[in-house]
């Protein structure tokens, strides 16, 4: 859960960064692209592995919630939509905070 | 004034390239300022060893190849050779690879087709350019990273909490992966090359003994100019990427490690100053690798003579860095190369510090100058430790890499 956690962090920070214009738009659409298809693997990787104690259902639903906000943030850097990409982001920030606490517990739930 | 470039392009090559950049931030973002002691003490280790080795070449006018394989002869001379030189130019296809991933985040164009027209520069400069222009280009470029320890400064750090990381302590968890990023930040800070590189930079700017004053100021200040220039990377890591749980595993990420501090222009600045240094530490390493072929054969070497009289030096650069090419057109990830090279790095650490601790002792080669009590206890203190780190390194890159 800690990949996951940092590549919706970063894909946070790099969509942060856009939305006051100082990132190229390639950099971060190609951030953004790699975010989610790495989101996309970890997902994979954690259905595979045993989670004791934590809802699996809640995992996928945060990390797909995740991959969507991004993949809708790519799209729109293309579009150049600034306030839609502002939407998506308050969104995403939301699903970090969810991804924080499901990485915490199972951290917890590990010790 | 000008000497000082030769421990500022140096510490470049040891500091502020690719690998250390890549650990600083790693260590950074994983465990805040707990792994600051790691580069504390590659720092304090690569002073003695590279004024050592300037003053061998500064005393003896060889240079650390040069006498090692007068004093030990040719077969051990091969056996070093063949460890130094795989992990060298492991480092170098790290560093074109750090070039052009600073391309690619500007661009928008991946690595791969960067691969081809970087090695073309490095290998013109190398054949067209003398040392000077070498060694004062690279640290007039490298001076860009100065932006790094702007941008540290600028997050408002908790000095007293850095001050208590120099401190070795184990974190909580993570134990294999702290473990393997202080090997991989010690194996990057203690290159063998740098020695290479430094004593051969002393013979091209034809020191004397009157240099050794000189010498030990140029050792203690750049590589400390480096030092705290990683120190800063990894401060400015652990407070803009651990707060947002990023773990710094691929380039894209570490590109974002400036852009709290200088919101305007930190990202640029960090792609400038990854192609810079990179650029400068390419250089360095394709001058090492050349330099050690040319001293251990006993060819012809020199930066400032024309390549067609040191004809089999300007040969092997030649090779090296169209060879560091293949595999990044191939698509092999940079940063999987640096962290295998350093790891790699501290297994090969006792090959090179164990017949140089003899070398410093020798009266023929340093009569007077031989190493005191002081640099000898350093020396052996660093020998015992490239042992575990030579034992330890490998386990660690399975475990925590």
């Amino acid at each position: 859960m800690d990949a996951a956690l940092s590549w919706v962090g970063t894909a946070g920070m790099a969509g942060d960064a856009w939305l006051r214009h100082t990132t190229p738009d390639k950099y971060t659409r190609q951030t953004l692209d790699l975010s989610g298809q790495t989101l996309l693997q970890i997902g994979r990787d954690l259905r595979k592995s045993p989670r004791p104690a934590i809802d699996n259902a809640m995992i996928d639903t945060a990390l797909a919630r995740s991959r969507s906000h991004i993949a809708r943030m790519s799209r729109l850097v293309v579009e150049k939509n600034a306030p839609d990409f502002r939407t998506q982001l308050d969104s995403l920030r939301q699903d970090q905070k969810l991804v924080k606490q499901l990485a915490d517990s199972i951290e917890a739930s590990s010790k | 004034m000008l000497q000082i470039t030769l421990g500022i392009v140096t510490s470049v090559g040891g500091f502020l390239e690719i690998g250390s950049v890549t650990t600083a931030a790693q260590a950074g973002a994983r465990f805040g300022y707990q792994l600051l002691w790691a580069i504390a003490l590659g720092t304090i280790c690569l002073i003695f060893l590279v004024e050592m080795s300037g003053r061998l070449a500064a005393v003896s006018k060889h240079t650390v190849v040069d006498a090692m394989r007068e004093r030990f002869g040719f077969p051990f001379f091969f056996i070093v050779c063949v460890g130094i030189v795989v992990v060298a130019f492991m480092v170098l296809v790290a560093e074109l690879g750090g070039i052009g991933f600073g391309l690619q985040i500007l661009t928008g164009i991946g690595f791969p087709w960067w691969a081809v027209p970087i090695s073309f520069v490095v290998w013109l400069l190398m054949w067209k350019g003398t040392f000077g222009l070498i060694e004062n280009g690279a640290s007039l470029l490298g001076l860009v990273t100065l932006s790094f320890l702007f941008a540290a400064f600028r997050l408002h750090p908790s000095w007293s909490s850095a001050g208590a990381a120099l401190i070795p302590s184990m974190p909580q968890s993570g134990k294999a992966q702290y473990g393997f990023i202080a090997v991989s930040i010690i194996g990057a800070s203690i290159s063998p090359y740098l020695m290479y590189f430094y004593s051969s930079g002393a013979i091209e700017d034809k020191w004397d003994r009157t240099y050794i004053p000189i010498n030990r100021f140029i050792a203690g200040f750049g590589m400390t100019f480096g030092g705290v220039l990683s120190i800063a990377v990894l401060i400015a890591s652990a407070l803009a990427l651990q707060p947002n749980g990023i773990l710094v595993d691929t380039f894209p990420q570490a590109a974002l490690l400036m852009t709290t501090a200088l919101p305007k222009w930190g990202f640029y600045l960090f792609a400038v100053s990854m192609i810079f240094a990179c650029f400068g530490a390419a250089l360095e390493i394709s001058l090492a690798i050349a330099y050690f072929f040319a001293q251990g054969f006993g060819w012809n070497w020199s930066e400032d003579l024309e390549p067609s009289k040191n004809a089999r030096y300007a040969f092997v650069y030649t090779i090296i860095i169209m060879l560091a090419a293949i595999p990044l057109v191939l698509g092999v990830d940079p940063i999987k190369v640096t962290v295998i090279s350093m790891a790699l790095t501290s297994a090969t650490l006792p090959l090179a510090i164990v017949p140089f601790l003899f070398l410093m002792n020798d009266p023929i080669y340093l009569g007077k100058y031989r190493n005191g009590w002081i640099s000898n206890t350093v020396v052996a203190i660093i020998i015992l430790m490239s042992f575990v780190l030579a034992v330890i390194s490998i386990p660690l890159q399975i475990i925590g890499g």
